[in-house]
């Protein structure tokens, strides 16, 4: 009865709401949780669950999961918008199921915020849990990255059967195999430079303190390390990038070697980090029972999703949007933004509402430094809540001053975007991009992401 | 003129924004044709820190802190003790201020010895002070900056404190006070990075260096137009989020 009525209570004002025309709330599933507790355990019975968290890459791996799955034949349901909580997450069980909690697809591939992850994971009993990076993130609700690594190891602390899908080339993330019992597959990339970050998250061994080695670095603190101390170190990955054959602004091509057996992928979105979404999304699809080679075809034609990496396209303008939340996503954004050969503006948005992250001193741990090494930006209009904030630090960076604008109204801002004539680049916090994508889809004739 | 500046552990102390504490002091110096020479002294360098006019020390993470204790017995401590009382300017934030301090406990009793170059201990609290914090000051005007620590820390009686919290938890929460100051020392548990959107601080500890060098400072103004409106701007955001 409980969880009938539980059912019933957020179908129902689920579909109140979006009458109304919102999207993107989480009070149905609040209501759920208030009435019955557990109801995501309930409905999760039954139900192969792919459960995706980390710092990084959750919103595009848990695409392409799905691309995988489905294309496989494995009809899944997904939390689509993002909404990684657990009341987010309650919404999409019960809407899977019907009025008596039978549900209609037998697979589902959920995204899971990491601090919610404890809580989560024990109740859905994931088939597979990947984990795709650990970084610094979101400090002020977070504390500290160790306390992220504690958080996603007290949710696995009850699930032996769960397959355990992690980064090799991360030390924070694939310490999580150390002392557990079940299975692992891990996942990386077998060549790198020797590039030194500027702020590194881990560069002292987790387990002992020691100063890792690095045979050769991808990105941040990505790569094949070792502790010259108590030896640990990379494990050799299950799944693996032999070669990178090409790595263009829209995709890139690349060997992939598993057990013995290599093959060549295509993936239709650009930069390093999505080689590792595509590396992270074929190991939670070998965990369910695809093969890596089968699982790697879904990748040709997988779309950018929700304000990453989103093309827009309004009578002449031209607009890409890449949402930064982090230091890690925000130099991979500023990079693939400076590598542009032809002109370019940039609109940057900072909000500091508690979705963004009350915290923005993050910004000073970017290299912002990049936008300003060659010649290719042109304007730079900055926006949000601490947009004085993200101006000083542009200015720290080398922006020429008469080039910066602030524009503090929301209106305001969608018309001089799309006054600007070269390609634009808007780098939202998460907040500014619920907000900017809603007009922006609007504009340009996109469909809600819920409908 | 030339400063030498000194970054102790940006290796370990690297957290919330505070390397752009190092590029406020560098850019400003750099402004007004001061040369500003940077150097990096991470974990396991022990070299001499004789040469130094300006340190800073940021904050990090707990279990990253308690690498730095035997590190700081290698000599490096006593180098550090010996700046201090040579009047060398320091800026010591969160971790680095904790440090500075005579120990820090933790909750379980274990008790870290630290180098006590200030007259103040810290405890480690129950949770964790996280948010916007904005301090009133004698001589700088009002800070603006984020704290982020779980310890509490106790100035000794006739320790001045760097100025008094209007908004935020501060030292310890209990007393009113944030940060602290000793002969050029200047520890605050506000990051944010703190010295770019207060620049008046900045030049502060800039001023105070030169003077040490070069018995004189006379640092000529800058547009701080972007800086006082960041500063502004916040300020307000959070006095009226207070309403
Ligand atoms: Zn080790």
């Amino acid at each position: 009865m409980r969880l009938f009525l539980a059912i019933l209570i957020c179908k129902l004002s689920r579909a109140a709401i979006r009458l109304l025309g919102r999207g993107g709330t989480s009070l149905p599933g609040k209501l759920a949780l208030r009435i019955h507790p557990h109801i995501i355990k309930v409905l999760s019975k039954g139900i192969d669950t792919v459960l995706i968290t980390g710092t990084n890459g959750k919103t595009t791996t848990a695409r392409m999961t799905e691309k995988m799955l489905n294309d496989a034949g494995k009809d899944c349901f997904a939390n689509r918008s993002g909404a990684n909580l657990e009341q987010g997450i309650a919404i999409e069980y019960i809407a899977n199921a019907n009025a008596f909690g039978r549900a209609k697809k037998k697979y589902a591939v959920i995204e899971c915020d990491e601090a919610a992850f404890k809580k989560v994971c024990p109740e859905t009993c994931p088939k597979a849990v990947l984990v795709t990076n650990i970084f610094r993130d979101q400090l002020d609700r977070f504390g500290e990255i160790s306390e992220t690594i504690n958080s996603i190891k007290e949710g696995l602390k009850n699930s032996p059967h769960t397959v355990l899908c992690l980064n090799a080339d991360c030390s924070l993330t694939s310490s999580l195999a150390i002392d557990r019992q079940g299975k692992t597959v891990f996942y990386g990339i077998n060549e790198g430079g020797d590039s030194l970050p500027c702020v590194s998250d881990a560069n002292h061994c987790i387990r002992c303190g020691a100063v890792y080695n690095y045979e050769y670095r991808t990105f941040a603190h990505l790569g094949s390390f070792s502790c010259p101390d108590c030896g640990y170190k990379r494990q050799s990955p299950d799944i693996s990038v032999s070669k990178i054959e090409y790595l263009g602004r829209d995709s890139s091509e690349i060997i992939i070697k598993e057990g013995k057996n290599e093959f060549k992928a295509e993936i239709a979105l650009p930069a390093l980090y999505n080689i590792y979404n595509a590396l992270a999304a074929m190991s939670a699809a070998y965990a369910l029972g695809i093969s890596a080679e089968n699982a790697a075809k879904s990748l040709s034609g997988i779309k950018s999703s929700f304000g990453r990496m989103e093309s827009f396209i309004i009578g002449e303008s031209r607009i890409k949007m890449i949402l930064v939340k982090n230091p890690a996503g925000c130099d991979r954004a500023i990079e693939y933004m400076s590598g542009s050969t032809e002109k370019f503006d940039a609109v940057i948005c900072l909000n500091d509402a508690p979705s963004d992250g009350t915290d923005i001193s993050w910004i000073w741990d970017c290299d912002f430094e990049g936008l300003f090494e060659n010649e290719s930006c042109s304007k730079i209009i900055v926006s949000g809540t601490r947009a004085r904030d993200m101006r000083l630090r542009l200015k720290y960076a080398g922006g020429d001053e008469s080039r910066m604008t602030i524009i503090d109204d929301d209106a305001e801002l969608i018309k001089a975007v799309l006054a600007l004539r070269n390609q634009v680049y808007i780098m939202p916090t998460y907040s500014a991009m619920l907000k900017l994508r809603g007009s922006l889809a609007e504009l340009g004739g996109k469909k809600e992401y819920w409908k | 003129m030339k400063l030498k500046i000194c970054h102790l552990y940006p290796d370990i102390l690297n957290l919330y924004g505070d390397r752009g504490n190092v590029m406020c002091m560098q850019k400003r110096l750099m402004w007004r044709n001061i040369e500003a020479e940077i150097t990096q002294v991470p974990y396991g360098d022990n070299s001499s820190l004789s040469d130094f006019d300006i340190f800073f020390i940021g904050g990090g993470q707990d279990f990253e802190l308690g690498l730095l204790i035997s590190d700081l017995k290698t000599g490096k401590g006593d180098n550090i003790k010996a700046a201090v009382n040579d009047g060398k300017s320091f800026l010591c934030i969160c971790g680095g201020y904790q440090i500075m301090g005579r120990s820090y406990e933790l909750r379980d009793g274990t008790k870290y010895d630290y180098l006590g170059a200030l007259a103040v201990h810290t405890v480690s609290g129950k949770s964790r002070n996280i948010g916007n914090t904005i301090t009133d000051t004698k001589d700088y005007g009002a800070i603006v900056g984020f704290e982020n620590h779980i310890g509490m820390t106790y100035l000794d009686e006739g320790v001045v404190p760097l100025g008094k919290i209007r908004l935020g938890f501060g030292n310890n929460g209990e007393d009113g006070t944030e940060g602290a100051i000793y002969k050029n020392v200047i520890c605050t548990y506000q990051h944010g990075p703190v010295l770019p959107k207060n620049p008046v601080l900045c030049d502060a500890i800039l001023e105070t260096a030169l003077k040490r060098k070069y018995g004189r400072a006379d640092l000529a103004p800058l547009d701080d137009t972007f800086e006082n409106e960041a500063h502004d701007s916040v300020i307000k955001a959070l006095m009226d989020r207070q309403k």
